[in-house]
């Protein structure tokens, strides 16, 4: 038997086990009850799709195709009223606080019948996402406490997230290629806030949100160095709202131009900046600044490889209906056997996928974003507590400098970049698992229907265009991949260098 | 590649370039907008004028008598731009190959001497079906001297715009099927809107149903099978030729790209992997050039066992294409998802051909069991 030193040596050996083999080490460290937790997510994803989703889904489609201006006010407002849009804000800022794993799910089977729709919900929260991981927490309860509002009130508050400009989409994405990169969006300093020139594409329902999480740069040959995070509101003078794409696919949820000319953004509106970072630590801006973007995008790649399984299970399962109820020379579909092995495979590339999401909602849960929200006792204590509680108690507590201080200090400063290479190394991995099983199971599923699969009525040429998107948003898959290497392989490798050819 | 082999087909491949740049490249957008926008009638009626959709009907039947490779040589550059009109030419052909083999030369010269317009040429079919594989085909009952059709016929390809339609149809009890020349504005047949498709948008289908509706038998009763198997087979290599056009189109407008759009400071094929994505796509493009040029050539000389190899050539540039499209689209990032690039638009089209002629597993069953030398209805499950 080796021991304890010895054990210890060699799993820390590449590939070290605490950075492949996560769901071992979450499991005995999950809440029971958020098993529980996740399987009514589920239920509430399968029974929207039954009311809602699936009724919808064709002829949303065909109604965007003849009106390209139509945007989904309508499919908002359901949305809304069954409260999707605070299912996963944090009871502390007023929501519903359901476990942040449990939207992978949500997207999931909401995606399987169609990813439009889902993410007319879903980017929602990559707003929200570039919004929390600000730890800001003033701000975050000032805009969250709209979004409840809008709940409660029937009118949709929405959040939305812009970083992609026309000259530059994975460039602004990862900050070893920012400052090379065709930057345009100046946030130029001056007294009491900033002032915002340039334009946004690309932007996942920018029309319909009330508030966008805008990212400038106060130097776009720095960029890197020079990070401003802003809240935009609709309505702000000099934000406006240029044209929406006419997308292949995805195309009840628009994809929105944002133009900013001269527009002030306050102070009490800027999520981030160099000024605010420095308060709390001394390591390199840069670092920093990779490392919010990263905090943000290791949750939200791992939901986007859920959105993936989704049009891979999508594809699957009208495979199998088709195959279920067609005769091919006198026989059923489904007991040939080369139908059979295709939808083996297919099913196959569903579990894969879903796997690969999971594991990195292990690796964010264990090591970063959802660490904190996920530790027993807090998980337990936000479950149990009244939310008066929270709004009595902690809230005020929120409203203090040293709240966001200290939050920032946990979440970048002592967070290693073990943790974050961790975290963003599998969340990269699920998203371009999840996107190409996607893109895949789609093209199967056509090639075993045949004509049928042609028809828009159909649904399953419908999930081929969808699907195309997900390789792209959220970095290209191939950005991605070199992400993956950047994390997970090159730390063991210092000769490695990643954006440097 | 098959100009270089045979050069005399060159003015085919300029003048079906020209046809492309002239008429097609500006409006790519604009013409896959149907059914949701006007239909491209102008360009089908010139497509009509300069002869191409009767490039392989023989000079006597008012076509201009080439042979496949004339066929493939016009597909690949007109799918280059656009695959639309492409689906109309290779269903035409397909429509007049299956008459031919049928041997029905009087029914030919009645219909496309005498035609006067796009129309009139157009033979409608259900180009993206086996019509054997079918279970549900129209009935047909003979009455005296014709023959009456009743039933559904999904798919139709041109239905909505075709003067005729050649029909496959089951004929009482006897085996197999036989087809039927119908004429499409008589009474008794109703059609669906235009259905809406993943590709080729232009080149519409409709689902259609016959009430009692006169028809007139093509070739023998209970032979449709022999005159499809053998018209497919060099319609096989035609529909490659499709998507071949589509790779390169595909492939030149990502290179393009690439030479301009910068990341990290530098254009985006400078970037090795963007590099690798590229000449994955113009290998596949090669690779399916080298493909269309050899089947042509194997059927010009009518070389053993020529069909198995359209076939084969046929099913492997599809899967070539399924996945240099895909990257086509990735090479230009978000742009390529949006239609004011041709990506998009390509990905969907080569989806659609590779359906062509019935579905992919299928048609490799039916290969091996036929290189086997197996009776095609003993498959095992």
């Amino acid at each position: 038997m080796l021991s304890c030193s010895e054990v210890s040596t060699r799993l820390s050996q590449y590939p070290k086990f605490e950075d492949t083999m996560l769901s071992l080490q979450y499991a005995p460290k999950m809440p029971k009850a958020m098993v529980m937790e996740t399987k009514q997510v589920i239920a509430i994803a399968r029974q929207f799709n039954d009311e809602v989703a699936r009724p919808l889904a064709l002829a949303l489609d065909r109604k965007t195709h003849e009106d390209p201006d139509y945007l989904p006010w309508d499919l908002v407002e359901k949305a809304n009223k069954r409260g999707f849009y605070s299912m996963w804000i944090p009871k502390i800022f007023g929501g519903k606080g359901y476990n942040l794993p449990s939207m992978s799910y949500f997207s999931e089977e909401v995606g399987s019948v169609c990813l439009g729709i889902m993410n007319v919900i879903g980017v929602h929260y990559l707003g929200v996402a570039g919004l929390l991981t600000s730890y800001n927490t003033p701000l975050i309860k000032r805009v969250l406490k709209e979004v409840i509002q809008g709940e409660k009130n029937g009118k949709p508050c929405l959040v939305a997230l812009a970083i992609t400009e026309p000259g530059a989409g994975t460039d602004v994405e990862e900050m070893d290629l920012i400052d090379k990169g065709k930057i345009t969006c100046l946030a130029k300093r001056v007294k009491g806030g900033y002032i915002v020139n340039g334009r946004k594409i690309f932007i996942s329902m920018g029309h319909v949100s009330t508030w966008t999480a805008l990212y400038g740069y106060t130097d776009l040959k720095n960029a890197s160095e020079t990070t401003v995070g802003m809240m935009m509101k609709q309505g702000m003078k000099g934000f406006t709202l240029g044209s929406h794409e006419n997308k292949m696919g995805q195309r009840v949820c628009p994809a929105s131009e944002l133009i900013f000319e001269d527009c002030f953004v306050p102070d009490e509106q800027v999520i981030v900046d160099a000024q605010m970072t420095r308060k709390y630590t001394k390591k390199p801006l840069k670092e920093i600044n990779m490392r919010y973007m990263d905090y943000a995008l290791s949750a939200t790649r791992a939901g986007v490889g859920a959105f993936g399984v989704g049009a891979a299970r999508g594809a699957f399962e009208h495979a199998l209906k088709f195959a279920n109820e067609t005769e091919l020379n006198g026989k059923l579909l489904i007991n040939h056997q080369w139908a059979q092995c295709m939808l083996a495979e297919m099913y196959k590339n569903v579990m894969v996928g879903r796997l690969a999401y999971i594991e990195a909602n292990y690796a964010n849960s264990l090591r970063g974003a959802y660490k904190l929200l996920q530790l027993k006792p807090m998980y337990y204590y936000q479950k149990y507590m009244p939310q008066a509680y929270f709004d009595k108690v902690i809230s005020p507590f929120l409203e203090r400098e040293s709240a966001t201080w200290l939050l920032r200090k946990m979440a970048y400063d002592w967070h290693s970049l073990a943790d974050d290479h961790c975290c963003s190394g599998w969340a990269s991995l699920a998203k371009f698992t999840g996107t190409d099983i996607g893109v895949r199971n789609c093209q199967m599923a056509l090639e075993l229907m045949g004509q049928a699969g042609l028809r828009q009525d159909r649904g399953v040429e419908k999930i081929l265009r969808d699907a195309k998107l997900v390789q792209i948003y959220e970095g290209t898959n191939q950005l991605n991949r070199l992400n993956l290497f950047k994390c997970l392989i090159a730390p063991a490798y210092p000769q490695a260098k990643v954006f440097e050819e | 590649m098959l100009t270089s082999f045979q050069p005399y087909l060159k003015p085919f491949d300029d003048l079906a370039s020209s046809f492309a740049a002239r008429e097609l490249v500006k409006k790519i957008e604009e013409h896959d907008k149907y059914p949701f926008g006007p239909f491209f009638s102008e360009v089908l009626d010139k497509a009509y004028e300069v002869g191409f959709l009767g490039i392989v009907l023989s000079e006597e039947f008012g076509g201009i008598g080439q042979g496949i490779g004339a066929l493939c040589v016009i597909l690949d550059k007109i799918c280059q731009a656009d695959s639309s009109l492409g689906g109309i030419i290779f269903t035409n052909a397909l429509s007049q190959e299956i008459m031919h083999s049928a041997g029905e030369k009087q029914v030919l010269k009645k219909i496309f001497t005498k035609a006067v317009s796009a129309c009139e040429f157009l033979v409608a079919y259900p180009s993206f079906c086996n019509p054997g594989q079918m279970v549900k085909l129209p009935e047909a009952k003979q009455t005296g001297k014709d023959f009456l059709l009743t039933g559904t016929l999904d798919y139709l390809v041109l239905g909505g715009i075709a003067s005729r339609a050649l029909v496959p149809a089951k004929l009482g009890d006897k085996a197999g099927y036989s087809f039927f020349l119908v004429d499409l504005s008589k009474k008794g047949i109703e059609k669906s809107e235009p259905i809406f498709s993943l590709g080729l948008h232009s080149c519409p289908a409709v689902d259609v149903v016959f009430k009692s509706v006169k028809a007139q038998l093509i070739g023998e009763e209970g032979k449709g099978s022999i005159y499809f198997d053998e018209a497919s087979k060099k319609m096989h290599v035609a529909a490659g030729a499709m998507n071949t056009g589509i790779m390169k189109g595909s492939f030149n407008e990502a290179l393009a790209y690439s030479k301009e759009r910068l990341q990290g400071g530098c254009e985006i094929i400078n970037w090795s992997e963007v590099s690798m994505i590229l000449s994955n796509m113009l290998v596949k493009a090669n690779v399916a050039d080298m493909c269309v040029t050899q089947a042509c050539q194997a059927i010009d000389q009518n070389s053993k066992e020529w069909g198995k190899n359209c076939v084969a050539a046929a099913l492997h540039i599809h899967e070539l294409a399924c996945d240099a499209v895909t990257d086509g689209i990735q090479v230009l990032g978000g742009n390529g998802y949006m239609k004011d690039y041709g990506q998009e638009k390509r990905y969907r089209d080569a989806r659609q051909i590779q359906a062509l002629l019935g579905t992919a597993p299928m048609k490799k069953i039916a290969m091996i069991r036929e290189a086997a030398g197996l009776d095609d209805t003993c498959a095992q499950v």
